[in-house]
């Protein structure tokens, strides 16, 4: 079963998500390079197409909840890290290098927030579902076990409380959190261990 | 939209920024690792017999040995800096290159060691002064990668801080050699590995906090 999945979760040629197109790296190469000089137009430019490039990617990856917060720490991320990219070498995979560990962060992050907290409207349960059921992370949610799975898609993504979630799963209250708890850990884990993700 | 807003603001009085130099940074790792050796040999504290016992293949194994690990742990280091290196594949060569460097050891054992008690050869206190001195000597070197890495922008921060660990111990043990007045490789795989994993496990402990990409 792990070297199914890790096979399905080798990157596909046709896929392209995990990382910008070459082409439009190429531009953003350029950018990239004249923001570090001090080119304040040209930085406007490049943040703006990356940030609909990081909305696209944790769209498929987080919680609907979560993705605003991703993309702007990820932008803070790049302004902080700017002058580590090396223009010897192609932005791509310097920028999803950081999206990435953003991924990892906010995952931890959602495993740490305390889920009693979190409010009863959070998102709109069937559109949401229709979202992530065809994203990265549900098919990763797949690969965990089935209890643990099952209480991250209704309590983080689907924004049910614990007490719902418990009710539904015929599970305690202290084995919904703990199965959150473990399951977003081992996402996070098995996320840090692979080298891409798709 | 809220990024909007964010993207306005990082990019109004954009100020330029100085490139990250890998070569820059091995530089400044070689100057702090100089700079202490040359203040140990100022002091006199090189072993009074180096001129006799750098030729031989005992002396010559624990330099170069050390030398090219120190070498190959720095490079894994500032490497796994970058966002896209992973620092796991500098941490296993370094690792595998020690354990390489330890079976070597065993062909440039003085004769006259070799019927010694093991306890004997490891010179318990003895060797807890040397392990104490490679810590203090990595010490520096430890404090200027954890400048370098918080500079750079790992994305596996646990993994870079124990390349950095490795480094700076190893590049300090490189730098004790030329004080170490003992001239057997178990004490020396024993003593300095003891040395090299407390700096290691320190590192993995310390560099990571604090640290935000």
């Amino acid at each position: 079963m792990r070297s199914s999945f890790l096979s399905a979760l080798m990157p596909k040629p046709s896929s392209g998500a995990a990382r910008p197109a070459p082409g439009a790296t190429d531009e953003w190469s350029g950018l990239m390079v004249a923001a570090q000089a001090g080119h304040g137009g040209a930085y406007r430019r490049l943040l703006g197409e990356m940030s609909l490039w990081l909305q696209r990617y944790f769209q498929r990856r987080l919680p609907p909840g979560e993705v605003d917060d991703a993309v702007q720490e990820t932008l803070l991320a790049l302004h902080r890290r700017r002058h580590t990219y090396d223009p010897a070498y192609p932005l791509g995979p310097w920028l999803a290098a950081i999206a990435k560990r953003k991924w990892i962060d906010q995952l931890r992050l959602l495993s740490r927030r305390p889920t009693e907290e979190l409010p009863e409207n959070l998102s709109v349960g069937d559109h949401e579902a229709a979202v992530t059921s065809t994203s990265v992370l549900a098919s990763l949610l797949d690969q965990l076990k089935p209890a643990q799975a099952q209480v991250i898609r209704l309590v983080k993504v689907q924004g049910y409380s614990i007490e719902e979630a418990s009710r539904a799963t015929g599970l305690s209250v202290p084995a919904v959190k703990m199965n959150i708890h473990r399951g977003l850990a081992s996402l996070t884990a098995f996320i840090e261990k692979t080298s891409d993700v798709e | 939209m809220l990024s909007d807003a964010l993207i306005l603001d990082l990019s109004a009085n954009l100020a330029p920024v100085r490139r990250r130099h890998p070569m820059r940074e091995g530089a400044m790792l070689l100057a702090l690792g100089g700079f202490e050796l040359a203040l140990l040999l100022g002091l006199g504290l090189m072993r009074p017999d180096m001129s006799q016992m750098i030729a031989t293949p005992y002396m010559l194994w624990k330099l170069c040995g050390l030398a090219l690990l120190a070498g190959v742990a720095c490079m894994g280091a500032i490497r796994s800096f970058s966002p896209t290196v992973r620092p796991r594949m500098g941490v296993m060569v370094t690792l595998g290159l020690a354990m390489v460097l330890m079976i070597a050891g065993a062909f440039v054992t003085p004769n006259h060691h070799a019927g010694q008690a093991w306890l004997t050869r490891l010179a318990p206190l003895q060797g807890m002064a040397c392990a104490t001195s490679i810590v203090v000597l990595s010490l520096p070197i430890m404090a200027m990668l954890s400048v370098l890495m918080h500079r750079g922008a790992p994305t596996h921060p646990q993994g870079s801080a124990t390349a950095s660990g490795l480094a700076a111990s190893t590049l300090g043990a490189f730098i004790f050699a030329f004080c170490c007045r003992v001239n057997d490789p178990l004490y020396i795989a024993v003593w300095y590995c003891v040395a090299c994993a407390a700096v290691t496990i320190t590192a993995r402990w310390l560099l990571p906090r604090r640290f935000r990409l």
